[in-house]
């Protein structure tokens, strides 16, 4: 029973390692050995030493501050407004009809198509990003702020009401706490949303950010390796951004039990 | 009252209606009254200029046309892979194990950011389009599969393998339906990030599309045509989104709601 335990838990892991190695042995192998041209394909090795070279220039940090910043102005905006939207269309059902189009029609269009019009008007720097990475990301949260205060129960608000709580005392003490899981939903969603219209953006037109640098290595006779070790960066501010809202999540919601 | 009853019955359509009139209008006054630059601002009035105009010269029509091809082959290749796979991860656990790394590396990666890559490999064009198209949409529905395959009872499978089922009965009789709800799921998000796909595709990597034609025409500051692309692919975006629902309702009339 013990063993068979033991097995269930070591054969995803063992079998998954075994996969991503082999696959990683096969193409060190072809690419090195010139197999299968590496200029095309790149090799692990290679890339690795890419990866060097992109740190001990300083262009990997230099990029990724301004990403970085980009992404940090646009999604905070986006999560502080997106919130307020939410609680504003929960609140009053003519606000949010009056919106609802609009709203319908942003998150019907991948918000890349935006990114065009947006340089037209904010210029090629860091502005129109940031602005591109708020459309994309404040719809999802104020979407799911709304679904998550609609979902709270109705006593909560009534048993608040009952012992004289101001309006302000039951958004900020039932509705919002309550929609906590829910907006932190729409907050996941929305990181996916805003690191590709930022990358997008940015190989679109810009001057400086992991997506200019990923345009500048696409063009290059040798830049395949570099582009694999840009896309790993990307992928992974994406992971880390996911894990610190979930500890942020834990935080703000101890009465739930996370296991 | 009768008027009262219409109106309370339509609110939604009506006030949502208002409300895309105020944005208009507001919009078109601002640029009339010299607040904006009409030419980089464009304006409605301008924007129905402007499709008027790209109706005529028929490339709304083309934009259209290959903006449908690419969805629809990219998305049904997905659909065949993702479905396939799905389910012979969700059946097998070796199969699982193995491609699980994969699917989610490629889930998780932006793969916006593989484009340069696949241009390299595959060439300017449609066929990088449908392949970054077919790569954004399968795993979505691969995922969903595999957990709607999880979500069959075992119990069924059990009773169907006791009265001499074969394997393909258990998948077709059993597996398929009960992984239903999810693999629509996923076939839905899999239809949101095939519409990203292609556009991303054709603004980077083509000559043609409605993509492209956002990236040409901002370029040359035709802020008014830019804005005809938009909504149009918006509008196809939204057609796609009810056709879909209209298929969900149909498939589970059966369900209780």
């Amino acid at each position: 029973m013990h063993r068979s335990l033991l097995a269930h838990r070591l054969a995803p892991l063992i079998v998954g390692l075994l996969s991503v190695s082999l696959f990683l042995l096969i193409w060190e192998i072809a690419g090195s050995t010139e197999t299968v041209r590496s200029e095309l394909v790149s090799y692990p090795t290679q890339i690795l030493s890419a990866f060097k070279r992109l740190i001990l220039s300083g262009e990997l940090a230099q990029n990724t501050l301004i990403s970085l910043r980009e992404f940090g102005e646009g999604f905070a905006a986006a999560i502080v407004i997106g919130i307020a939207c939410g609680v504003a269309f929960a609140l009053s059902r003519t606000i949010r009809y009056l919106f609802e189009p609009i709203f319908v029609a942003l998150y019907t269009a991948p918000i890349i198509v935006f990114v065009p019009v947006l340089v037209v008007w904010f210029g090629i720097g860091t502005t129109s990003k940031s602005i591109a990475v708020f459309l994309s990301a404040f719809i999802p949260i104020a979407i799911n702020t709304t679904t998550g205060i609609e979902e709270i129960s109705e006593s909560w608000v009534r048993a608040l009401r009952a012992f004289g709580a101001s309006r302000t005392q039951i958004i900020f003490k039932a509705m919002l706490p309550g929609a906590i899981p829910s907006i932190m939903a729409g907050i996941r969603l929305a990181i996916g949303r805003g690191i590709v219209v930022l990358i997008a953006g940015e190989m679109y037109v810009s001057m400086s950010g992991i997506g200019r640098l990923i345009s500048i290595y696409s063009v290059a006779p040798d830049g395949v390796p570099e582009i694999f070790v840009l896309v790993a960066v990307v992928a992974t501010f994406g992971y880390v951004c996911v894990l610190l809202f979930s500890l942020i999540e834990s935080g703000l919601t101890p009465w739930r039990s996370h296991s | 009252m009768i008027f009262e009853g219409a109106y309370k019955r339509n609110e939604r359509l009506l006030l949502g209606a208002l409300g895309l009139l105020i944005f208009a209008v507001f919009w078109e006054s601002v640029v009339r009254l010299g607040y904006l630059n009409p030419i980089t601002a464009s304006s409605p009035s301008r924007i129905a200029q402007a499709f008027a105009s790209q109706w005529h010269n028929g490339a709304i029509l083309k934009n259209s046309r290959i903006f449908l091809f690419e969805l629809t082959v990219g998305f049904t290749l997905a659909f065949i892979v993702g479905v396939t796979l799905g389910i012979a991860m969700g059946v097998n656990r070796l199969v699982e194990y193995a491609a699980d790394p994969f699917v989610w590396l490629i889930y998780a990666s932006p793969t916006i950011a593989f484009y340069p890559l696949l241009m390299i490999w595959i060439g300017f064009g449609s066929a990088t389009v449908i392949t970054v198209t077919f790569l954004l949409t399968f795993v979505s529905i691969v995922v969903n599969t595999m957990a709607g395959v999880h979500a069959a009872e075992p119990q069924m499978i059990r009773v169907l393998k006791v009265f001499g089922g074969k394997p393909i009965d258990i998948i077709l009789k059993v597996i398929i339906p009960a992984s239903l709800p999810l693999m629509l799921a996923g076939v839905r998000i899999g239809l949101s990030r095939a519409f990203l796909g292609v556009i991303l595709g054709e603004m980077f990597s083509s000559n043609a599309g409605f993509g492209y034609d956002i990236a040409y025409y901002a370029g040359q500051l035709q802020t008014a045509t830019v804005f005809v692309s938009i909504i149009i692919l918006i509008v196809i975006g939204t057609i796609i989104n009810l056709l879909f629902t209209a298929v969900e309702a149909r498939l589970f009339a059966w369900k209780a709601r």
